[in-house]
């Protein structure tokens, strides 16, 4: 059947308007389902987790017996036991250079980061299963233990895994042909080291898990707090040695991912294991403590950049190089390789860098597994170039503006492939920069600017973000990274009713993004039906076809061309059954409205509900010859390769210089994702990251001692912006449409993070430029920056 | 069950409840699991986050800080009691229509902090709205949204269209 792969332009009515969210009806009422909201079954288990107090240490005894006899405990198990249930969770990579790690569930013999399960208790509720837990008796050995990132990177450092002999997980080298004669032309070389702190995407919900199985101990549900319900399923299938056709994984409402959720967990594991051993219901709901020890770290990175430039600024040579702590297990599905290999990749960002080389490294240490925070390593990758920006505009006596604008890809040399290969379609590169730079006010507040940048007692200044945003990866993308559990593709059922009421079910899962809403918006205007008869079905691997699911701003991009495809399969035999029936020619008939109307003939029309009648036999007119009966289609979308999105964010600062508080005076965006589905839910998103990006940068750290301890797991001390901290934000839109994918879209789900780390850190340090402090790391807490002024002051 | 239960009662919603639960037992559980009132969300049990907030006897509270039998008499206000019926209320309309919620977790919390901050202060500027919000975290809006909400909240309620 031909069907044309992309919609018309003009079919794009409701796509691009602000409709307000769908999912508000449930969200804003206390009818929202997460997880631990689903309604708990008869004879539901209950599970407590004894996490390690040892950062490194070989488990000498474990004593279950007061545990055990606490009334309403069902249950407790060791390492060893749940490891005669399912198999060790292992990424079973194909990337050159990688070292896979292999985790018990629950461990065995010994533990590597504190936090790690090392019993579950299995109680009749959540009380008792915490009683159970303190009534565990577990003796450690305690071993010297690889904390930091450069420690642990040491040839002598403490091995988190012994089989490896080494704790570097992941070791990748890159140059292109001719980089040191490059690098022997430039005028000046700039090398600067920057460093980031360790922090956590801390969504509000927690995660948990409710797993049960059916009457015959045979079809297993479980219902989890992730981003990655198809993958789950597939890992269950496989660790559990159960057949994954009898596994259906549901997430309900999901309270905010951040990529936290875009792994499998151990106790996504146990849930069902144990769901299985017992044949009854069993429920794990984490909390704070929990999800700060053991929920996915991210961002302990340290780049050291060398510039080559020529009298003008312009970059001729680059090297970076980039490590990043791994923590003790290579997560899954990403692997140690996520950050590392992430990181020296997006590093070019938006500039034209054509020798270019990199060595980077993934560093196992006795700590928290790292993975996915929004925005992976972009935000730290552009603050490594931006800050490189800022330091040649300084070398060359050039404004970081006119450095960017000298560095920039220009329109002209769109479509572009980066020296690391990936390809730039369409953007707003210079066109956005200059349009910040308006909003803001760019030139009049350099005119005005002090050379001491003291103004009123506060040291103020501004700082420039241009960035690309990875999005939208396909088969090729996720192949090139060697996710060998990751599909790449995404998939939609898109099913017309009997009464023409449409039903799309697509395989992504909602945590915030406001899928309910923003895919319907798209499947409305493909089918040519009002927004109002069109629903969304997502999170569900019982309902929706086979995909990758929702992390790396994949959503509109994959998702989005898999419902398109799928509608304009539909689409056409809607316009073939209306055509016979009318009389006419299928290439004359519009879907518009719900209605199929013959172009030109306003009153040849039939409803969409008539269509449905004969396409489902429920009417006097038969199907055109050849048709199948039913009206729906299923159909994937692979993207391929990133689609690369762009935008520009600039942040004005106020440091007080007697405390070293900062306080965001302005902050303007100018962000480009293609073409917009909801503005308003885009600009949310923009909004959202970049209040993420002023917690990374002001105020979140996740701090571990010397000995492995992590010493704020709490909200208390792992501090959160409050609408004290934030700017209100501007927000402004261009649209480079690509021809990429089937709706132009670019993804944006972790733009406003990327953007904003470098953009409030380039503040910063131009408000302190005028003592001569050198900002080159995150985060600037207050003790930090007041540091930095204190000692400018002893030395000037 | 290893200890012994006490009766607990509470009005909830306008309606009154009786239960026999632990001593232990934290009232956001009550709510949430003895009544089936799930809009209200735990978030950190710590009384940071502000996810668990209900109206105690007309005043915000953190419901994962006091023992259900502790606050045994008095009246509660969860998110499912914000409106009578089934439509939203000029807070709620006016989140929906600032787009002040994403996943929805820390809302109805964000909701019941604003029934409070606007009864007591029925005009608030930009500062005191930052100020009445800084009880509750929210991880996915960054606030503006939330912000201009409340604002609007604020001024069609003044202009009695709530």
């Amino acid at each position: 059947m031909a069907v044309q792969d992309r919609p018309d332009e003009s079919s794009w009515k409701i796509v691009g308007q602000s409709v307000p969210r769908r999912e508000d009806a449930w969200l804003l009422t206390g009818k929202g389902c997460y997880v631990d909201d689903v309604p708990e079954p008869p004879n539901t288990l209950h599970l407590g987790f004894v996490l390690s107090p040892e950062a490194h240490a070989r488990i000498v005894s474990i004593d279950v017996a007061e545990a055990k006899a606490l009334p309403g405990v069902f249950d407790v198990l060791t390492g060893e036991d749940v490891a005669a249930l399912a198999q060790p969770i292992r990424t079973g990579f194909l990337l050159e250079g990688h070292r896979d790690t292999s985790r018990d569930a629950v461990a065995r013999d010994k533990v590597r980061f504190v936090g790690e399960a090392v019993a579950v208790v299995v109680a009749e509720n959540p009380y008792v299963a915490e009683d159970g837990v303190e009534r565990v008796h577990i003796t450690y050995d305690p071993l010297p233990a690889a904390v930091d990132l450069e420690s642990a990177a040491r040839d002598d450092a403490p091995v988190v895994h012994e089989e490896l002999g080494t704790n570097i997980l992941l070791e990748s080298t890159f140059a292109t042909e001719g980089l040191d004669e490059a690098f022997a032309g430039a005028t000046h070389v700039i090398k600067e080291t920057f460093r980031t702190g360790r922090i956590a995407g801390v969504p509000m919900e927690p995660r948990g898990c409710l797993a049960t199985t059916d009457r015959a101990g045979e079809e297993l549900t479980v219902w989890t707090s992730t981003q990655i319900p198809n993958i789950v399923k597939t890992a269950l299938g496989k660790l559990l040695g159960h057949p994954e056709s009898n596994i259906r994984v549901i997430t309900p409402d999901v309270g905010g991912g951040f990529g936290t959720k875009a792994h499998f967990y151990p106790e996504e594991l146990v849930c069902p294991a144990l769901a299985l051993k017992y044949g009854r219901p069993v429920e794990w709901i984490q909390d704070r403590r929990e999800e700060l020890l053991t929920n996915i770290h991210a961002r302990e990175h340290i780049y050291t950049v060398e510039a080559g430039i020529d009298a003008d600024g312009v970059i001729v040579a680059m090297h970076c190089n980039m490590m990043a702590n791994s923590g003790a297990y290579s997560s899954y599905p990403f692997g140690a390789t996520l950050e590392p290999v992430g990181g020296v990749r997006f590093v070019l960002g938006p500039y034209h860098i054509r020798n270019y080389g990199y060595e980077t490294r993934a560093v196992a240490s006795h700590t928290c597994p790292a993975g996915a925070y929004r925005g992976t390593a972009q935000p730290t990758a552009m603050l490594a170039i931006e800050g490189m920006m800022d330091r040649i505009a300084r070398k060359v006596g050039i404004d970081p503006a006119e450095a960017r604008r000298r560095n920039l890809i220009q329109p002209d040399q769109l479509p572009y492939t980066t020296a690391v290969g990936m390809f730039y379609s369409t953007g707003s590169y210079t066109e956005s920069l200059a349009r910040a730079m308006e909003m803001i006010g760019y030139e009049d507040y350099r005119a005005s600017q002090p050379a001491d940048r003291l103004v009123d007692g506060k040291y103020r200044g501004i700082g420039i973000c241009c960035y690309t945003e990875n999005s939208g990866m396909g088969v090729a993308a996720i192949r090139a990274r060697g996710w060998s559990t990751l599909p790449g593709f995404d998939g939609a059922l898109v099913r017309v009713a009997t009464d023409g009421k449409v039903k799309a079910y697509i395989s992504h899962a909602a945590s915030g993004q406001g899928h309910y809403t923003s895919f319907a918006q798209i499947v409305a205007d493909q089918v040519g039906v009002p927004f109002e008869d069109v629903s969304i079905v997502v999170g569900d691997t019982g309902q929706t076809p086979a995909g990758t699911n929702t992390f790396a701003s994949r959503g509109t991009v994959t998702g989005g061309g898999a419902a398109i495809r799928a509608c304009l399969v539909v689409a056409d035999k809607m316009k073939r059954i209306a055509a016979q029936v009318l009389e006419v020619s299928a290439d004359d008939i519009v879907l518009e409205d719900g209605k199929a109307v013959v172009q030109g003939v306003p009153d040849m029309k039939l409803s969409v509900r008539e269509i449905a009648e004969v396409a489902y036999s429920m009417s006097s007119h038969d199907l055109p010859e050849g048709e199948d009966y039913g009206l729906e289609a299923t159909d994937h979308y692979d993207a391929g390769m990133p689609t690369i999105a762009n935008a520009v964010h600039i942040a004005a600062v106020a440091v007080d210089a007697a405390d070293g508080t900062v306080e965001v005076e302005r902050y303007v965006v100018v962000h480009d994702c293609g073409r917009i589905i909801n503005p308003m839910i885009v600009d949310g998103q923009v909004h959202g990251g970049a209040v993420q990006a002023l917690g990374e940068v002001l105020m979140e750290e996740l701090v571990y001692d010397e000995a492995g301890q992590l010493q704020n797991a709490t909200l208390l001390e792992y501090l959160l912006p409050t609408a004290l901290d934030i700017p209100m934000i501007e927000v402004e839109h261009i649209e480079s449409v690509t021809d990429e994918n089937p709706g132009g879209f670019k993804g944006l789900g972790e733009g406003g993070v990327i953007g904003g780390v470098p953009a409030l850190t380039n503040a910063i340090a131009d408000a302190l430029a005028g003592i001569g402090a050198n900002v080159n790391s995150n985060p600037l807490r207050p003790s930090h920056l007041s540091g930095l002024i204190a000692a400018s002051k002893r030395f000037s | 069950m290893s200890s012994g239960t006490v009766e607990v009662r509470l009005t909830v919603n306008g309606v009154e409840y009786a239960r026999s639960v632990e001593p232990r037992y934290l009232l956001v559980d009550f709510l949430r699991h003895e009544l089936g009132l799930t809009g209200t969300h735990v978030g950190c049990e710590q009384g940071v986050c502000g996810a668990c907030t209900v109206l105690l006897d007309g005043v915000t509270a953190r419901s994962c800080l006091h023992f259900a039998v502790q606050v045994s008499g008095a009246e509660i206000t969860t998110i499912e009691g914000v409106t009578a019926d089934d439509t939203l209320s000029p807070i709620q309309e006016a989140f929906h229509s600032n787009h002040a919620l994403q996943c929805g977790y820390c809302t109805p919390g964000f909701v019941l902090t604003t029934v409070e901050l606007l009864r007591e202060n029925s005009a608030p500027d930009e500062s005191e709205i930052r100020q009445g919000l800084t009880n509750n975290i929210c991880r996915c809006t960054g606030y503006v949204n939330i912000i201009k909400a409340v604002a609007e909240a604020a001024g069609n309620m003044k202009n009695g269209a709530g």
